[in-house]
Formats: structure tokens, C-alpha cells, sequence
């Protein structure tokens, strides 16, 4: 990736949008609309990010559904439990850290434990933000995984969002749905078939020798793995994997008899996909050489996407390297 | 989903005679120390301060259905203070909400009647909130759902005084007070106790009720044990309009026990002969 230059921030412009010439797509947006008119049951809350959440859209349209709760996500989360006792489906709405770790006993108590469909909104996933390490969200998947009953979801970029959001809906239960705005800069991996079946990887590329597991934005930056690694002689695979719980035990055999595998994910490499696919492999018996790319157990900074992925590790060259590390040891 | 609430339904009868109502909370009382006895130690103290409220709440002011738990239309209680269970549990089987003889299992392993109460007793625990703080945002979501169908239900939160300290009530009153939800009813059971012993010597909540006014509800202090009071003061706010009501409800911990009244144990120990001593002084041959 080129670094960008250094972009103000406005109040409509908390996620480095407008990098693109063009106006880009509010995938997430429009998708709730779509569904929520469909369905009476949805109701859309937001905790003071409307347009940052791109449920303006649902605002402007469906104003009787709407409810803007204030800057007070542990309250929001309680309402959503509420709603969801009352026979509503809920959105709700905020930045992945605020929606996650800011709420998580809210979370557990409310909506994990009594199974509800209450559907948590996050965006601006890992290192994705200027804003900072307040706001950069680098362990909501490893808290969302480990409450019984969540979903986890992460589709592969915004065009592969509406597929999510539909997932998401269709589940009986509590899904935690980790999206990234779209920018112009990257659209995401489309899945052919128009649909994200919980629970199931998308292999993308027969594994070779070797297996990259990605979530994310990291499943484009793999197949970019994926290609200077063959260009040096070396076949790996790439599996975008949307659903991070309930993972798809089909990744075991797939990773059965290779060389190495490697995840990656634009998040700590402490209980997301790389713990999750560790966890799989360990007690499935499979042998092989392993590594994870992710945030390595630190605390980031602000900066722009390009700059803050190459510094801590999340680029196509560094999924590469690490994959050759692990070669060595399979 | 029913419109306008079934406003006429009120299967369960209501009991509005103040003499009647305090017979149900001797009852309660009772009950209160027959549930913690066989443990030994338990939620003594909450439970006999907050019998009058609970057989008020339960038997003069809630529409319910006993035989239709999940009415879409009921009245909702959240007891945001779960661990007052004892008295929680002898009150929905008083009321014959839960099986009478199945809160005999209170405490005990594998039982659904747990020391925190927990939905899987079933739809009666609205949510499940041991976790202190929680309950007014969950009601709040409720009270939204019901005025979004035009359904009359009217949703019924009850909150210890300690609960207070935790800084998402506050989120949650100043939603409701911006709102103007009206049909919610905060009832805060003002016992002056926390784990570590009067409110006041851990943080202080005076003025209670001008909190709440000061952001935008209507507001009550009530005597917690003057049951023509309490009926009152739950008539005024079912008849508020524009504004969600708080009523402050001051309790006597131990309350009908004159050797228990004013003990601010959070976790009352009740061995036998304490039990014993108690019974006594709830024995209808013993009331004034």
C-alpha cells in the first residue's frame, strides 16, 4: 500500500473517508434500510454516530424505529435487551470498541445470556482509525468470542457486507457484525453466490503447500500473500473465514497434511482467529507449521491505514515473511 | 400484536384494601424466613423491609395473567436488585406466578430459583439482572416497545438505594427523563444499606428524589411500610403524563421483626434460634 497523506477529520468523517475521488457506498446502510422495511421487527440504535454508522439512512427513513440514546453505550445495550424481550430486532450502533469492550458485562448480561437477537453493530475495525488507540479496536473479537451464544462476523470488506447483515438477521440470536466502511480504497472479497453461510469458510484458492487463513481486510491482503509467495515458487491457499464463532471445523481438514498455515487478522493475535484456528488445529490433531499475523499484543497509535498497517505488521509482504518463517518450522 | 394493551384485562384479582394487603405481607414475611433458614445466612433483612412494596406492587397495582406468563400486554417488574430473592420468589408464589412448592428448591443445587434470580424460572423474571445497574435500561427498552405498538403495559423497575452508585442508572434516568416515558415507574427501594453498611458512610445519594427531578421525572418519597401511601403514590404515577416517575420508598431493614428492625446486615446470618425468634414475632397472635 502507498501511504495517504495526513487527512482532516470532520464531524462527519470519523473513518478516514473521502481518501476515494468518488462518494463511496454506504453498503451497511442501505442494507439495513432494505431489510428493516421488509421486516417490522427492526428497530436501529445509536449512540450519537448516526452518519458515522451510516444509519442515517435508517434515520431519515423509518424515524418511528430510530432511537438515538446519547452518547451512553452500556444504557444502549440495556434498551436493546429490553426491545429484544419485547419482540424487536435491534441494531446497534457504534464504533467496534464502543460497542464491545465499553458494554461488555452489558453485553453478557443482556444480550448474550438470555440468547437474545440483538443484533451489535461495530465499525472501524482494528487499525483502521486516526483517532487512536481509544478508538482502534484490536480485542473485540476475542471478547465477543468469549461469550457464550454471540455470533462473530466479519465479512472480507464493504461489498461483502450486505451478505453479513443478512446473516446476521436471519440468525436467532445474538451476533456481534464487525464491518469497515467502505472508502474507494478496497471493496472486500464478494462471495459468487451472493450469500454468507454462518459458520462456513470461503475457500478462495486451493491450499498448495500451504493454507492463509484471513478475516476481514487481511483476506485481500492474503490473496496479495498468496501471490508473492507463488511468484517465488511457493503455493499456498487462501480461505476467507467471515465467521469467526462458530468456527467452521472444516478448516482442520483442510489444514490437515500441509506444510504450514498462517492467519491473519486486523486485530490482536490474542483470541481471534489466529487463537480460534490454533485452538482447532491443537485438538484436531493437525501437525503443521503455524504462525499468526496480527497486532502483536501492543497498543497502537493514530495514523492513517497504510502507515499503521505496515508498522505493526498487517501488510501482504509481512503475511508473506511470516509465512516463510513458518514453512521453516512445518 | 394487540393494540391499546387490552387496557380492561386484569386476570389476576386486584387487591386494593390496605388491611388485606398487610396480611399478604405478614405472609411474605413469614415466607421470607422460611425460604433463608435452611441456608443459614441470606437476603433477610431486604426481604422483610421490602414485604409492604412487594405485596402492593404485586397485588394492588400489577396487571398479570397467572395462567399467561408471556402476555404480550402484562405490566413488567424488573428487580434490578436480583438478590433480594427471598422476598422476590415468596411474593410470585404468593401470587401464583411460580409454583408454590418449587421455590422450596431456593438456594439449593440445580435449582432454577437461584440466590441471584435468573431467567430460567421462566418469563416472570423479565431479565436477568445481578449485575447492579442494569435493570432501568432494560425497562426503558420495554417501555419504548410498548409505546411503539400503543400497547398500555406499564413497566415497573425496582432499584436498591446503593444500586445508585452505579453510573449507567444515571445514563438511563437522563434517556427516560428526555423521553418523557410515561409509562415507566421507577420504584427505588431506599434502605439506607449496601454491602459495607449504610449508604452514607460509602457514597451519598441524598437528595434522591431531587436527582431525579432535576432530570425531568416525577418524583415521590414514600413511607415504604404505609401500604394506603404506597397505593397512592402508584396511583399518581400511573395517571402522570409526559414524564417517567421515581418514588423514593424508604424501608426499615428487618422490618416486623423488632430485634431485626434496623440491622444493616447486607447478608444477615439466621441460624435456628434467630429463625425461631423471628417466627414468633411474625405469629399472627403476636401482631399488634
Amino acid at each position: 500500500m502507498t501511504p495517504a497523506a495526513p487527512q482532516t477529520l470532520t464531524v462527519e468523517d470519523f473513518n478516514q473517508r473521502g481518501a476515494a475521488a468518488a462518494p463511496a457506498r454506504k453498503f451497511y446502510g442501505e442494507t439495513l434500510l432494505d431489510l428493516a422495511r421488509q421486516d417490522p421487527r427492526i428497530v436501529c440504535l445509536t449512540a450519537d454516530l448516526t452518519i458515522p454508522t451510516e444509519t442515517d439512512l435508517f434515520r431519515d427513513a423509518l424515524p418511528e424505529r430510530f432511537h438515538q440514546v446519547g452518547i451512553a453505550e452500556a444504557n444502549m445495550i440495556g434498551l436493546a435487551g429490553g426491545m429484544a424481550r419485547s419482540g424487536e430486532i435491534p441494531f446497534v450502533h457504534s464504533f467496534c470498541v464502543f460497542a464491545t469492550r465499553r458494554c461488555y458485562d452489558q453485553i453478557a448480561m443482556q444480550v448474550a445470556y438470555p440468547n437474545l437477537a440483538v443484533k451489535i453493530v461495530g465499525l472501524i475495525p482494528g487499525l483502521t482509525t486516526m483517532l487512536g488507540v481509544s478508538h482502534q479496536a484490536t480485542d473485540d473479537i476475542a471478547l465477543m468470542r468469549a461469550l457464550p451464544n454471540m455470533t462473530v462476523i466479519e465479512p472480507s470488506g464493504p461489498a461483502a457486507v450486505p451478505a453479513a447483515v443478512r446473516a446476521a438477521l436471519a440468525h436467532d440470536g445474538p451476533v456481534y457484525l464487525r464491518l469497515k466502511r467502505a472508502d474507494g480504497t478496497e471493496a472486500g472479497v464478494v462471495a459468487e453466490e451472493g450469500a454468507l453461510p454462518l459458520g462456513r469458510m470461503r475457500v478462495l484458492r486451493q491450499p498448495g503447500e500451504g493454507l492463509l487463513l484471513a478475516c476481514g481486510m487481511m483476506v485481500e491482503a492474503s490473496l496479495a500473500a498468496a501471490d508473492i509467495l507463488a511468484a517465488e515458487g511457493i503455493a499456498v491457499g487462501v480461505v476467507d473465514v467471515p465467521t469467526l464463532k462458530p468456527l467452521d471445523p472444516e478448516i482442520a481438514t483442510l489444514a490437515s497434511g500441509l506444510r504450514a498455515v498462517v492467519t491473519a487478522e486486523n486485530h490482536s493475535i490474542i483470541g481471534g482467529l489466529g487463537s480460534a484456528v490454533a485452538e482447532l488445529l491443537m485438538e484436531s490433531g493437525v501437525r503443521t507449521g503455524f504462525s499468526r499475523v496480527g497486532v502483536r499484543d501492543v497498543f497502537a497509535e493514530g495514523g492513517t491505514t497504510p502507515y499503521l498497517f505496515e508498522r505493526y505488521g498487517l501488510t501482504a509482504e509481512a503475511i508473506a515473511k511470516t509465512y516463510r518463517e513458518a514453512r521453516g518450522r512445518g | 400484536m394487540p393494540r391499546n394493551g387490552e387496557a380492561d384485562r386484569q386476570p389476576a384479582r386486584r387487591v386494593r384494601d390496605p388491611a388485606e394487603l398487610a396480611e399478604v405481607a405478614l405472609r411474605l414475611r413469614r415466607k421470607v424466613i422460611e425460604l433463608v433458614a435452611p441456608t443459614g445466612q441470606g437476603y433477610v433483612q431486604q426481604g422483610l423491609g421490602a414485604a409492604d412494596l412487594f405485596a402492593v406492587l404485586y397485588f394492588a397495582e400489577l396487571r398479570l395473567d397467572p395462567a399467561d406468563p408471556d402476555w404480550i400486554s402484562r405490566d413488567r417488574l424488573l428487580l434490578s436488585t436480583a438478590h433480594n430473592t427471598a422476598i422476590f420468589y415468596a411474593t410470585l408464589a404468593e401470587r401464583g406466578l411460580v409454583p408454590a412448592d418449587a421455590i422450596a428448591g431456593y438456594c439449593k443445587d440445580g435449582s432454577p430459583f437461584e440466590v441471584n434470580a435468573s431467567e430460567r424460572v421462566g418469563t416472570v423474571i423479565e431479565a436477568t439482572c445481578g449485575s447492579l445497574g442494569q435493570g432501568l435500561s432494560v425497562g426503558i427498552g420495554m417501555a419504548l416497545a410498548a409505546r411503539r405498538r400503543g400497547d398500555s403495559a406499564r413497566i415497573y423497575v425496582v432499584l436498591g438505594d446503593g444500586e445508585l452508585q452505579e453510573g449507567q442508572v444515571w445514563e438511563a434516568a437522563l434517556l427516560a427523563g428526555s423521553l418523557g416515558l410515561d409509562n415507566l415507574c421507577l420504584l427505588i427501594d431506599d434502605n439506607r444499606m449496601q454491602v459495607e453498611g449504610h449508604v452514607d458512610t460509602v457514597v451519598k445519594l441524598e437528595p434522591i428524589a431531587g436527582k431525579f427531578a432535576s432530570f425531568g421525572w416525577a418524583q415521590d418519597n414514600v413511607d415504604g411500610h404505609d401500604i394506603s401511601a404506597l397505593i397512592g403514590a402508584l396511583d399518581r404515577a400511573r395517571t402522570t403524563t409526559g414524564r417517567p416517575s421515581c418514588l423514593v420508598v424508604r424501608t426499615l431493614p428487618g422490618k416486623g421483626v423488632p430485634a431485626l428492625e434496623g440491622i444493616l446486615a447486607h447478608n444477615l446470618k439466621l441460624p435456628e434460634e434467630v429463625a425461631a425468634m423471628a417466627r414468633e414475632a411474625l405469629a399472627t397472635e403476636n401482631r399488634p
